[in-house]
């Protein structure tokens, strides 16, 4: 038997354990490597050879080096993070978009009662121009707050769009980067031998890609892997990767939606089939919470500003000649807009055929959401509104009333197919501006004056005066309420300047009833009385002389009562804005609520991954010593083979 | 389970930071001493404190609007306080007309000091309020609302009372034209007299000479009828000034009771419990103080410093 297999065992086993030290070396070098898959040096017991007496074994052969990685925990850990990143990226704006519903003294809120209030010193001191000076300055500072709030929000919206841009700009990378990374491994698969590092550098890409977008997977038998987002649309097939891009909204140009270019196609992915990933969350943000805040501070502005310009108009103002020169809007809002479609019928030069126009007939009753106006069936003529706060649908014709807004679409029909998004609101506060500069505009004076006659014998008075109309149906007449009997009976009758009897009528007063009684309108007013009538007291409703008018605070205090008013669909307009600040900070809450949980799923699925895949420190430093030691035995066998032949030198040398 | 050192690393250093986030935030809620910053903090209180501090602002508003209110009822009643004082005066003087011994030289003495008194009147119902409003200006007066005009004294005023914005009634001004030249009229039930109508009419009587003594007793129980209505009814206003003017006190406890229940309810919602807080605060500081200890151990051991 000679000792050369002995001397070829011990160099087996030497480039065996050093295999052992080089892979366990590379392990600790990529420790850190996000994503890195530990390796392990497969050894196997190379065949014996057979003799006479038995197989004598012939040392251990490197069969491959093999990564530790389990295909379920990848994909685990990469579609959690891709939920992760979407609940996050959503938070974030969110974060963003509740700096502009500060709560106390910064916010819209308190603006808005702060002019209430001016009117307060208003009523007090009708014709001081310092006072006058000080409620227009508190108009000025309502109408900017709404303003910047919409700015803010155009704001938020660049952002995500911006954000959107980066996303968008890094998924096409990745998807380039995973489909040369599938050819160097389609090429590799010849060898038999698996490309770890390859492997493991896919695997960091597709993670990378899971935080923008969620992805399904699906290996070839090539070794290439396709990747598919969107419910099984390609984004990666084999070698060939599409792009995806960031298009205009199909219905209002200032937002943006995302889609998926292949083949000069592009398709236009919904966001709610994106599953996951930074994308989605940012389209979801801008879809649901950024249009809910956009709606919710434009029903505001429109409510408020609208109730505002409504009675303003009715009072008169301090200009010469006094009492002659109308009383104009204190505000003008963000108009209501109707957006075409992308895809409805235009003329030869791009013009849309078929226009909607929508008219504020009632800010009162406008609603916090955006209205979808199509064909209940292509062709059939007739149209259905879906209001997408709540789903709810309505068929409507042209000149239709629905929530406070007329939509009219008779002088430019729509087209067959053509679809229109309704923004009622969704503007309202985007330049909000106060259209008076002369404090002498405002009007703090009411046109129309109560005063029970010294002679009544009861105690009713006009507790309040409003009047209704801009201007009086019959300017210039008195109006006199003559009770004629304890049980509130009452007649009334219209008498122009020259005590010409215009019209009459009669009627009962209840407690808390308005005089006249709706829908009776005796000259656009209506009054409430404190106290108790008698028969025989009267009451006169007249004009306000123009002597009077500098000093008369009529309007300004029914200006002031709106601040009790229903003016914000049912709510006085603190509830309102308290409401929608509520509703912001309820979503800031979820959201931030699902993003920890996802994070702490995200986290758990990750370490079950790097359990399975990563590199313990301890677990090498015990390795390198084993392999250490195994290689200074090898070594050792290596030295008595080496010293055997030269014993066999010695006897044969004599 | 595997423990890897990157992943351990990673998740000791989020766990880290996490607590270090929870003692910012209650460092931060401590320094402001408010616990709803964002809405999102909690959104119910948030709304809620927003419902006070409208309260707040707006009884702040009425409580300034009753101030005004107060001031201008108060001047008034002092005006009708005065007023019915020149109003005795007149009256003694007028008594004393009618002495039998008086000659016309001394009729027109008392004639011209009733004039007077009624040129004195006519200042006190156009006095203002100090900041240029018509005391007696009814619902507004851009100039003086009780006018010497041919024929007498007229209104240029309007009829009522202004109002404040303090949320009940609270007057700002009286009406002129019911205070001063619409007094109930004593010889003709149902119609009314001026005050200035009255002593104009006995100024001219008293001034003119030569007449009989009857004629002159006629003068002085009529004037003395006239002026005891025409004070009875500004007695009646001051009355009803002074009415005004005790409702107006218990507005404003109203008001301030009001306010301070509007920011009881504000702090409730939004300020910080300062004994939870700090205690919470003690609690996070010596939970991220040991994550930060064990931290520093656990990482320190490692196999590689026993392999010496």
């Amino acid at each position: 038997m000679s000792s050369s297999p002995l001397m070829s065992l011990g160099i087996k086993a030497m480039a065996a354990n050093y295999a052992g030290l080089q892979v366990t070396g590379h392990n600790i070098a990529n420790a850190n490597v996000q994503g890195y898959s530990r390796q392990t040096a497969e050894l196997s017991t190379s065949q014996g050879q057979f003799t006479g007496a038995g197989f004598f074994g012939r040392g251990v052969d490197v069969t491959t080096v093999s990564r530790s990685h389990n295909e379920f925990l990848t994909r685990e850990a990469a579609s959690s993070r891709s939920l992760a990143a979407m609940d996050g990226a959503r938070l974030q704006q969110l974060r963003r978009l509740e700096n502009i519903f500060k709560p106390g003294e910064m916010g819209l809120g308190h603006a808005t009662s702060e002019f209430m209030n001016a009117m307060v010193d208003l009523a007090n001191q009708p014709a001081d121009m310092a006072t006058r000076q000080v409620a227009m300055a508190r108009a000025g500072e309502l109408a900017s707050r709404f303003s910047e709030a919409g700015a803010a929000m155009d704001d938020v919206q660049a952002g995500v769009t911006a954000e959107l841009r980066s996303a968008v700009s890094e998924v096409n990378g990745l998807a380039r980067s995973i489909a040369e990374v599938n050819q160097r491994i389609a090429g590799l698969k010849g060898t038999g031998q698996t490309a770890n590092d390859l492997l493991d550098e896919r695997e960091r890409l597709l993670s990378r890609l899971s935080s923008h977008v969620q992805v399904t997977r699906m290996e070839a038998n090539d070794g290439t892997m396709s990747v598919f987002i969107s419910g099984g649309q390609r984004l990666v097939l084999g070698t060939e990767a599409a792009q995806l891009r960031v298009l205009q909204d199909e219905s209002d140009a200032s937002r943006s939606s995302v889609g998926l270019v292949e083949g000069g196609v592009q398709r236009r992915l919904k966001e709610g089939t994106l599953g996951g990933g930074s994308i989605a969350g940012l389209l979801r943000f801008q879809n649901q919470d950024l249009v809910a805040a956009r709606t919710l501070v434009g029903q505001l502005a429109a409510s408020v500003g609208g109730a505002i310009n409504e009675q303003h108009v009715r009072g008169l103002n301090l200009q010469a000649p006094y009492g002659l020169v109308p009383s104009s809007a204190m505000f003008a809002m963000g108009p209501p807009l109707a957006q075409g479609h992308l895809a409805n019928t235009r003329d030869a030069s791009g013009v849309l055929v078929g226009q909607v126009s929508l008219t504020i007939t009632d800010p009162s009753a406008l609603q916090a959401s955006e209205y979808d106006l199509r064909e209940t069936a292509i062709g059939s003529g007739s149209w259905v509104l879906t209001r997408l706060l709540d789903g709810q649908t309505k068929p409507v014709v042209s000149g239709d009333v629905v929530d406070g807004m007329q939509i009219d679409f008779s002088s430019a029909p729509p087209q067959p197919g053509d679809r229109f998004l309704l923004q009622p609101v969704t503007r309202a506060a985007n330049g909000m501006s106060k259209l008076l500069d002369d404090p002498r505009d405002l009007a703090a004076a009411s046109p129309l004056l109560a005063s029970s006659l010294p002679g009544n014998v009861g105690t009713a008075q006009s507790s309040s005066l409003r009047v209704t109309a801009a201007p009086l149906p019959t300017p210039g007449a008195t109006s006199r309420i003559t009770f004629t009997s304890d049980a509130g009976d009452y007649t009334w009758e219209l008498f122009d300047a020259s005590s010409t009897l215009l019209a009459s009528g009669s009627d009962t007063w209840q407690p808390n009833q308005a005089i006249p009684r709706p829908p009776t309108d005796i000259n656009g007013f209506t009054m409430q009385l404190s106290g108790v009538p008698r028969t025989g007291d009267v009451i006169n409703v007249e004009p306000t002389p123009a002597g009077a008018l500098s000093g008369n605070n009529g309007n300004a205090l029914a200006l002031l009562a709106l601040r009790d008013a229903a003016l914000v669909n049912g709510r006085t307009l603190t509830d309102g804005w308290a409401s929608a600040m509520a509703d912001i900070g309820v979503r800031v809450q979820t959201g931030r609520a699902s993003a920890e949980i996802s994070d702490v799923v995200a986290g758990q699925a990750e370490t079950a991954r790097s359990g399975q895949s990563g590199v313990n420190l301890d677990e090498e430093a015990a390795r390198l010593i084993q392999f250490q030691q195994s290689y200074q035995a090898a070594a050792k066998v290596l030295q008595v083979a080496q010293s055997l032949f030269d014993t066999l030198l010695d006897v044969a040398g004599r | 389970m595997r423990i890897t050192s990157a992943n351990a690393f990673e998740t000791s250093l989020n766990n880290l930071q996490k607590r270090q986030q929870a003692l910012t935030q209650a460092q931060e809620q401590l320094t402001s001493g408010k616990r709803v910053l964002k809405p999102s903090d909690d959104p119910a209180a948030a709304a809620q404190a927003e419902r006070a501090l409208a309260r707040i602002s707006r009884s702040e508003a009425q409580l300034r609007a009753l101030d005004v209110s107060r001031n201008s009822m108060e001047m008034a009643e002092s005006a009708l306080g005065h007023a019915g004082e020149m109003m005795q005066q007149a009256r003694e003087l007028l008594v004393s007309a009618g002495n039998g011994s008086y000659n016309d030289s001394d009729r027109l003495a008392i004639a011209e000091s009733i004039r007077g008194l009624r040129n004195d009147l006519l200042t006190v119902a156009n006095r203002t309020d100090g900041t240029g409003r018509y005391l007696f200006g009814g619902q507004g007066a851009s100039g003086m609302p009780l006018l010497d005009s041919p024929g007498g004294v007229a209104y240029a005023g309007s009829a009522g009372q202004s109002q404040a914005a303090a949320g009940e009634a609270s007057p700002l001004t009286i009406d002129g034209r019911a205070a001063w030249l619409q007094a109930p009229d004593p010889s003709s039930p149902g119609s009314s007299l001026s005050i200035f109508d009255a002593m104009d009419r006995v100024v001219a009587e008293l001034m003119t000479p030569g007449r009989s003594a009857a004629a002159v007793a006629l003068t002085v129980a009529d004037g003395l009828g006239d002026f005891d209505a025409g004070a009875d009814n500004l007695a009646a206003w001051r009355a009803r000034t002074g009415e005004a003017l005790r409702r107006i006190d218990s507005i404003g406890e109203r008001l301030s009771q009001t306010r301070l229940d509007a920011q009881t309810d504000r702090s409730e919602a939004e300020d910080l419990d300062m004994l939870q807080a700090i205690s919470d605060f003690q609690n996070q500081q010596s939970g991220y103080d040991a994550a930060l200890k064990t931290y520093s151990i656990v990482q320190q051991m490692s196999l590689l410093q026993y392999l010496k």
